[in-house]
């Protein structure tokens, strides 16, 4: 990669006997909007504090600019952060706390109040400056923390989970904003959070963390596409698991036994596979049909209507449950439940993973 | 019906309480006004000679002073040394911390007399004893415990990531401690000073313990009072003292609502 911005090499964070961080590497790139995506406890937070230097790692390093930064305090290294609850500073008006970072660097008072002005245009709150912190909205207050962390200029912006705390619309809305946001000021983004649909609708790059360790890293596509292990193909969307014998063919192709179909796979599997693996199937690649027109057979359990697509679940005497998702304004059967249905997918729906 | 009955019980006993709790402040407002030579209710009229006599003495006077100013210095550096005591074991919020909080609390647990006891030991081989310097010392060590009980209890509501978001932004550490903990948690330091101020004001046995005749402050000078002769100024002084407690509190109270 040229030049990274910001490379974590082996970085390893211990408490007592957790390791909260195990063995992370990664480079970031100028400019680019990178998430860290993962539950509670995947460690995303922790590397993010780690960047931010808020916390020092048990071992391994940080670089910033291929200088080192693992020992530097969090106000040398020119990071801005947006935090989870906005951390506005409640004695201050939004005015003071967007200028604060300007104070600390002691810009002078004229060219401070431009700059805050500048700002808070950026957010679109010019007409808050003299308000306080409390007398605001979620979402007025996370615009402010937003202008309070560009004010200065900085060459990244970490974010955590910024938008945790606003209701369902507002987030999709602000969503959009920082994209445009991101896109428009070219500063390098590092977004952390729990939600996959923001990680997928923003990001030029996703990582994947899970128990403190990288599980696979990419574009939002290539993600969802091409999952390299279970937790990766259950945490992004929903998954199919299917047990299959991977086999490799006398002209150099490999097909996927599953029950008594064969699948052509288009690739090598990436994952190391020897014989027994799992296929990833999503539910909205597996077809519906009738009764002797697919290859399984199954009775439906369940079904779960969602206005542009519904959900059946299906159960199969091997697999156990499958769940299908079928767009509602094309079905060519509307499915009942306990009707005896065939089903199957076609070769390209198959990702071979490991099975972990 | 039942539910009234219990209601009059109830506020009777509220009142009661309450009386039981004022009226020994309040009886004092009526004796200052004596005029009698003695302690008691006014016999013939009511009269002012005794805060004349108060007004007059320089000893009153002297001491009046000298207990405001010993407090004033005591709320000053308890709060400041407090304060940092308290952010620090916030910063830290670790077991030791933890434990170094409740050991900074203890003072309040012995009896008076034994600490006296303690200090008067101690500053006998240090020289400080009948100092303003050693007064001082005693009675900061007095009031500590309080500026961090109410500056901790300030501190609990601060966001930790307030601070974070300072450093994060360019501030260092101290630059943080002065710009965004300070403002946020002054509310504590202020109710913390005012603790220290009233615990020094009003302290007696330590001042008995440390003192022979340079310093005098208003508690001592009291207690020499009643030792010597019942002087009715006492009840002029207390009488004083309540004015000047409800003035500040009243005070204090519309500032808050505003």
């Amino acid at each position: 990669m040229p030049n990274p911005i910001i490379s974590v090499r082996n970085a390893v964070k211990t408490y007592g006997k957790v390791r909260a961080l195990d063995n992370v590497a990664l480079d970031i790139r100028e400019g680019e909007f990178l998430t860290l995506l993962g539950p509670s406890g995947s460690g995303k937070t922790t590397l993010l504090s780690a960047i931010a230097g808020f916390l020092s790692v048990t071992s391994g390093s940080i670089h910033a600019r291929g200088a080192e930064i693992t020992h530097l305090p969090p106000e040398k290294r020119d990071f801005a952060m947006v935090f989870q609850g906005y951390a506005l500073f409640p004695t201050m008006t939004v005015a003071e706390n967007v200028g604060y970072p300007l104070r600390v660097r002691k810009m002078p008072n004229a060219e401070r109040a431009e700059r805050v002005r500048e700002c808070l245009e950026l957010v679109q709150m010019s007409g808050f400056a003299d308000r306080m912190p409390h007398q605001l909205s979620g979402g007025q207050q996370q615009r402010i923390a937003l202008a309070r962390a560009l004010s200065f200029k900085p060459d990244v912006l970490l974010l955590d989970e910024p938008l945790s705390a606003l209701d369902k619309k507002l987030r999709a809305d602000l969503q959009w904003e920082l994209k445009a946001l991101h896109d428009r000021l070219g500063v390098t983004f590092i977004y952390v959070t729990h939600d996959q649909d923001e990680a997928m609708s923003m990001s030029d790059r996703v990582i994947i963390l899970s128990d403190g360790s990288v599980q696979q890293e990419g574009a939002p596509a290539e993600l969802y596409n091409r999952p390299r292990n279970k937790f990766v193909a259950s945490f992004l969307g929903k998954s199919n698991f299917v047990p299959a014998q991977i086999r490799k063919q006398a002209n150099g192709t490999y097909t996927a036994q599953v029950a008594q179909e064969s699948f052509e796979l288009s690739a090598e599997p990436e994952v190391n596979i020897d014989g027994k693996a799992c296929l990833a199937i999503r539910p909205e690649r597996v077809r519906l049909g009738l009764p002797g027109l697919e290859c399984f057979a199954g009775r439906i359990r369940q079904i779960s209507y969602l206005g542009e697509r519904c959900l059946v679940l299906v159960d199969h005497e091997e697999f156990g449950e499958i769940l299908i998702s079928q767009t509602t304004w094309n079905a060519s059967l509307p499915p009942e439940p306990n009707m005896e249905i065939s089903f199957g997918w076609d070769c390209k729906a198959c990702v071979p993973i490991a099975e972990n | 019906m039942p539910r009234s009955t219990l209601h009059i019980f109830f506020s009777t006993g509220c009142w009661m309480v309450l009386a039981f709790l004022v009226l020994p402040i309040l009886v004092v407002i009526p004796v200052s006004f004596t005029d009698t030579a003695f302690i008691g209710l006014p016999r013939d009229g009511l009269s002012l000679q005794h805060y004349e006599t108060f007004l007059r003495s320089p000893k009153w006077l002297q001491a009046c002073l000298t207990s405001m100013w010993i407090g004033v210095l005591v709320a000053g550096i308890s709060t400041i040394l407090g304060t940092l005591f308290c952010i620090g074991v916030w910063f830290l919020s670790d077991r030791a911390a933890t434990i170094a909080r409740w050991v900074m609390i203890v003072p309040i647990l012995v009896p008076p007399v034994v600490q006296s006891l303690g200090f008067y030991k101690f500053w006998v081989v240090l020289g400080l004893i009948d100092t303003h310097v050693g007064v001082i010392l005693a009675h900061t060590l007095l009031a500590l415990p309080y500026v961090t009980i109410s500056v901790f209890a300030a501190l609990t509501n601060l966001d930790r990531r307030i601070p974070q978001a300072a450093r994060n932004l360019g501030a260092s550490l101290p630059m943080t401690i002065l710009t965004v903990i300070m403002p946020s948690i002054r509310p504590g330091m202020i109710a913390g000073a005012l603790f220290a101020f009233t615990v020094s004001f009003d302290e007696i046995v330590g001042v008995l313990f440390l003192t022979v005749r340079r310093v005098e402050t208003l508690p001592k000078v009291i207690w020499d009072g009643i030792q010597e002769s019942i002087d009715p100024v006492i009840a002029a002084v207390a009488t004083i003292l309540v004015a000047i407690t409800l003035f500040v509190t009243v005070f204090g109270l519309r500032g808050r609502k505003i």
